[in-house]
């Protein structure tokens, strides 16, 4: 399974890395374009100094890990993100009768090698922050260990919100529309400390969209703002749980397929 | 009057769409409320800058939410770039009416609807909110409609060029994110411009972006500066012209080509 993965996804990096020119414009604009967002965000704690408590350093690392995880997500999986035109043109019909599981085919059908800007954004944001952070005496040990951790799990738990958001698409036909409110509008929430929100939003961040395990509930002990010893532990499971419960809802989502026949 | 016929004809084919924006506007409102949420948190316990308390500051996102869906979220390159890959543009080029206004007034149509089935639930959900903002002034209401209509033509035009370019490139996808973008991160959204730090803070409120967002925002909140709707009725008449020029140079370049 993991050899047929590696073959295929070297076929496919193989493929796009014939528009070599390509990839390195899009690349820096990616990044360039998430440098501007950024910008926003720094202008506002330079203003203010702090959100509730965190200052632009400590920001700065919930920032960067949502950032790096939902690029990683992004580049590692633009298929399932644009899962719909699969069901909206009956293209899943193609991949269903290939011998292999239609989910590996669309994990390696294609790469979106521009959101390595992404990528690249949000390590150097965490960089600066953990630099920051060290100026200000603190220990950033823990937080160095952890980061990788973070962001590779962030990553795992954006790519099961959005296999789950394929997954219903079965029924509903559509899912742009409800990406929005399961994959941009909480990748943009994440980016500041989560107790920020009304109780209900927070209710779906830690559940249903459990992206606050991602930076924020970890980062409360790391950062010491009053988190128990074991939230960081918390973080793999969540994504281990996440990502087991929408491989659930994609495999009873698929056998309810049925092709447009167009 | 021809264009008038095209804005409704767009108008009453976007009509279709309806229910499936129902859903797609709870969604947007979410944005809104996360970065009210933001705001509050950020102000909460601090000294008040200029006229942005946790209320003023409220009404400044929920309107903000509200305006881009007349003014930013148009189609990308007003689909001019895909005319002009599928060589539609010819035909459109040969009709008796100018290229320029019939886009314009394709895309006016989509942003009437947007105005209605968009711009007006997103307000009213997002005023459940924060609250509703009465103008103490009745005939803000005039100016705040000419500023938007000012605003949503600037944008109309900067998405018009970043199309037309497709001319020379075929591709628009990147003109469109860094367009999308510079308004995202210089027009207002998130954040008013007079809040930004440093040269970012004085050079933004000239720029086309804030004649998009910013200033309509601000003349509805009665706190515009008096030269708001100058800077945009100034970038709406140097935009004009630039397209009137760029568009006889693709004119030009289709016939060099022959489509």
């Amino acid at each position: 399974m993991f050899a047929l993965y590696r073959k295929l996804i070297a076929a496919s990096i193989r493929s796009q890395m014939q528009y070599k020119m390509n990839f390195v414009t899009s690349a820096a604009t990616t990044g360039m374009i998430m440098v501007l967002d950024f910008i926003i965000l720094s202008a506002i704690l330079y203003r203010f100094n702090d959100v509730v408590g965190w200052n632009i350093y400590e920001v700065g690392m919930l920032y960067g890990i949502s950032s790096a995880s939902v690029s990683l997500y992004r580049l590692f999986a633009p298929e399932i993100n644009d899962f719909e035109k699969y069901i909206v043109h009956g293209e899943l019909d193609q991949l269903l009768i290939r011998p292999v599981s239609p989910l590996l085919l669309l994990m390696t059908r294609n790469l979106d090698l521009s959101r390595v800007g992404g990528l690249v954004q949000g390590v150097s944001v965490l960089v600066i922050s953990l630099s920051g952070l060290a100026a200000e005496g603190k220990s950033i040990v823990g937080l160095v260990l952890f980061s990788p951790i973070a962001i590779l799990s962030g990553g795992v738990i954006y790519f099961s919100i959005g296999l789950a958001t394929a997954g219903v698409a079965f029924w509903t036909q559509q899912m742009k529309d409800m990406l929005t409110f399961t994959i941009y509008a909480p990748a943009n929430a994440s980016n500041y400390p989560i107790g920020l929100y009304p109780n209900w939003l927070k209710w779906l961040f830690f559940s249903a969209l459990p992206i606050a395990y991602m930076n924020y509930l970890p980062m409360l002990t790391l950062l010491g703002k009053g988190g128990e010893w074991f939230y960081p532990l918390l973080t793999p499971v969540a994504a281990a749980n996440a990502f087991y419960f929408s491989r659930m809802l994609w495999n009873v989502g698929i056998r309810h397929y049925h092709s447009t026949g167009s | 009057m021809v264009y008038w016929r095209i804005i409704r004809k767009s108008y009453h084919r976007n009509l279709q769409y309806r229910l499936s924006h129902v859903i797609n506007n709870v969604a947007s409102s979410i944005f809104g409320l996360v970065f009210i949420a933001i705001w509050t948190g950020v102000l909460s316990g601090k000294q008040v800058y200029g006229p942005y308390d946790v209320k003023t500051m409220g009404y400044y996102i929920a309107i903000c939410q509200s305006v881009l869906w007349m003014t930013t979220f148009m189609s990308p390159g007003l689909n001019v770039q895909i005319g002009v890959r599928s060589g539609a543009v010819s035909l459109d080029m040969i009709k008796p009416v100018h290229y320029l206004w019939y886009m314009l007034s394709q895309e006016f149509g989509r942003l009437a609807y947007n105005a209605f089935y968009r711009s007006v639930p997103i307000g009213l959900l997002l005023g459940l909110a924060v609250g509703f903002f009465f103008p103490s002034n009745p005939l803000t209401y005039f100016w705040f409609i000419l500023s938007l209509l000012l605003g949503t033509y600037v944008g109309m035009l900067l998405f018009y060029l970043a199309g037309i370019s497709s001319f020379w490139t075929t591709e628009i996808r990147w003109v469109h994110l860094i367009l999308l973008s510079l308004i995202f991160g210089l027009g207002g959204q998130m954040i008013p411009l007079d809040l930004m730090p440093g040269l970012i803070g004085k050079v933004a409120p000239y720029l086309p972006f804030s004649a998009m967002i910013f200033y309509p925002v601000m003349t509805l909140l009665e706190l515009a500066p008096p030269n708001g709707m100058l800077v945009q009725a100034g970038w709406a008449l140097v935009l004009t012209a630039v397209a009137l020029l760029v568009t006889s140079m693709a004119r030009r370049k289709l016939e060099i080509q022959g489509g």
